[in-house]
């Protein structure tokens, strides 16, 4: 059930598989009461491929985004299996600005554990909701939790990424149901 | 945190920006090392991110400028050329730590988590020291202005004498903070430190309390009942609001003063006290005594010295640091975490002219601590400082000055005495006094 006239709506950047989207999709109705919608795909950014770093510039494709008109009520989140950065970080997973318009997932990291092995493909999706869900904090204007077991507190590492559950804690919780009013 | 990105790049001033604004920092940013110092002359950001290449004042000449200017603000150097040479100078000079670009996300994580923790400490000890230097001296006398110096500077001096000391001010500048820092720096700081208000006890009764009385000598007298004067023995009387005490209360007291003595209602023998007299007030007692209204003789005998607390609109150089101090003291006594404010909040804060002056400043960030929802406190957090309806321009008297603020006051409280006396700090009888003195009404 969705109580709220706000609505997320969920965008492949290139070639991502659809069950990504689709498991995002429910967590966002399932742990934010929010309406989501798949929307057509979109090419890959080239525009934002650093040639030096070969990765993609997370601040410059979210300004492209944020530059489009989706209207107050509803916010982007855009999926992509590049690697991703902000120019102080080596990389990033996610990337949103607070109260922003559009935020991002990179899948490229979240396939490999830190022994180099590879995951079951459930637990890759599991990731890539997390990192979405934590940017949509954001695009909600939520701040980074210290509470560990929260979805808002930062991971840096994948074993942190696994460590975060998948829902707020009762702190964030409230400031999210203040937010969307 | 207040942080401030120094960075000749736009890109990682901007990317530093953002990553801070998701840990609800306040942030500033600047292209240059001049651009950083004024700003924190400005505003004194607790942490800097200072890149070591830039043009004009390198990284390094920034941080050995901050250090000795601003010593208690943090500097974390950030460069994409590291060398063990730089890192060891600007660790040399008080770096807090030394990161190469691009760093992982974690990287800065932990370095944030650390300084938070150092940060955490850091204000948990001063709030404690001050809790346990209240017991002692100049605790919550907060300033470093001249005016404030001046009374800083007097306190210890005057302690030494015993002669009577008049403290002048207006409401909340923090007179009975001020006695009890002199008493605490008397030879009598180990003897009692009594206040009385005079304005709050109705004239029959501060007669019992200040000389006691013998039992049955008015109805309720079931015992005898030693006065304060008595029992501050050695110690420091302070009597605020001193120019309410009635004219027979003056020669009373002015008479225990000439001769040391007191002689408790219903009784015959005279009783040795000895005790130092600090009064305050908050009006103008010479011209009371111009016109007729305080006696001359009692106001020149507690007079001996005078002690003028400077109002805060004086001071407002010291506005951040009361208000630091404050944040702390709510946030730990609310169990919040709201340790931030931004800089137009203080920039409204060091606007207005707090005609209630340091209390009124601690009643407003208490307010805004409790009810706030964020970290950081905003400009909308402090909505209800805005002086609605009234100009304090020069053509206001301090007389007619007083009189609109208590009206808005009593209106923003709809006309709550008790709520109204607390947000003034003065007591409900006073309170009482003032709205028949100035024929206050209720507005339409």
């Amino acid at each position: 059930m969705t109580s709220n006239k706000k609505s997320v709506g969920l965008v492949s950047l290139g070639k991502v598989p659809e069950i990504v989207l689709k498991v995002m999709a429910d967590q966002i109705t399932r742990c934010f009461k929010l309406a989501s919608q798949i929307l057509p795909p979109m090419g890959q950014p080239e525009y934002a491929l650093d040639e030096k770093r070969l990765q993609y510039n997370a601040g410059i494709i979210i300004e492209t985004f944020e530059s489009m008109l989706f209207g107050d009520d509803h916010k982007i989140i855009a999926v992509l299996n590049q690697d991703l950065f902000i120019p102080i970080f080596t990389h990033v997973f996610g990337e949103a600005r607070q109260g922003g318009t559009c935020g991002l997932v990179s899948l490229f990291r979240l396939a490999k554990n830190p022994d180099g092995s590879s995951p079951p493909g459930f637990l890759i999706h599991e990731r890539a909701t997390k990192v979405a869900l934590h940017e949509l904090g954001h695009l909600f204007n939520l701040l980074h939790c210290e509470n560990k077991l929260c979805l808002m507190h930062f991971s840096g590492s994948i074993e942190e990424l696994d460590e975060m559950p998948l829902h707020l804690c009762e702190y964030c919780a409230i400031y999210l149901q203040d937010k969307l009013g | 945190m207040s942080i401030m990105v120094v960075d000749d790049e736009e890109i990682v001033r901007k990317s530093l920006f953002h990553w801070f604004k998701k840990y609800g920092h306040v942030v500033e940013t600047a292209s240059s090392g001049l651009d950083a110092l004024e700003k924190l002359e400005k505003y004194p950001f607790q942490l800097l991110f200072v890149d070591i290449k830039m043009p004009g004042m390198d990284g390094i000449e920034l941080l050995e400028k901050v250090k000795t200017e601003y010593p208690d603000t943090l500097v974390i150097i950030i460069t994409a050329y590291g060398s063990i040479e730089s890192a060891v100078k600007a660790m040399r000079i008080g770096a807090t730590d030394y990161l190469l670009k691009p760093f992982k996300p974690d990287q800065l994580s932990l370095v944030m988590e650390r300084i938070s923790v150092q940060k955490r400490l850091v204000s948990q000890y001063n709030y404690l020291k001050g809790r346990l230097d209240k017991i002692t001296r100049f605790d919550n006398i907060i300033g470093q202005s001249p005016p404030m110096e001046a009374v800083f500077s007097l306190i210890p001096e005057v302690a030494q004498s015993d002669s009577s000391i008049l403290l002048f001010g207006e409401t909340g500048t923090g007179k009975e903070l001020v006695a009890k820092a002199i008493h605490a720096e008397s030879r009598r700081s180990h003897l009692p430190f009594i206040a009385i208000n005079c304005g709050a006890i109705p004239e029959s009764l501060l007669e019992s309390e200040l000389f006691g009385h013998q039992k049955g000598v008015f109805t309720g007298a079931t015992r005898a009942r030693k006065g304060f004067l008595e029992v501050v023995s050695g110690g420091t009387l302070f009597l605020d609001e001193i120019g309410e005490i009635s004219p027979k209360m003056q020669v009373d007291l002015l008479r225990v003063l000439e001769e040391k003595k007191i002689t408790s209602i219903g009784s015959r023998e005279p009783v040795d006290v000895d005790f130092r007299l600090i009064s305050a007030t908050r009006q103008d007692l010479k011209k009371a005594v111009a016109e007729q209204n305080f006696r001359e003789d009692f106001f020149y005998r507690i007079n001996v010295i005078m002690v003028e607390i400077p109002p805060l609109r004086k001071r407002k150089e010291d506005i951040p640091l009361l208000v630091e101090h404050f944040l702390i003291k709510y946030s730990q006594e609310t169990n919040k975490k709201v340790d931030h404010i931004t800089i137009d909040a203080m920039g409204l804060l060091k606007q207005y002219d707090w005609p209630g002056n340091v209390r009124e400043l601690e009643n407003a960030i208490e307010r805004a601590v409790v009810l706030s929802k964020s970290r950081t406190l905003g400009t909308e957090d402090f909505s209800f400082i805005q002086p609605y309806g009234i100009e304090f321009t020069e053509s206001l008297s301090l007389r007619e000055m007083e009189k609109e603020y208590i009206q808005k006051i009593l209106e923003e409280n709809t006309w709550n005495v008790t709520q109204s006396a607390k947000i003034l700090g003065i007591n409900r009888v006073t309170l009482h006094k003032m709205i028949k003195r100035y024929k206050l009404k209720r507005k339409p």
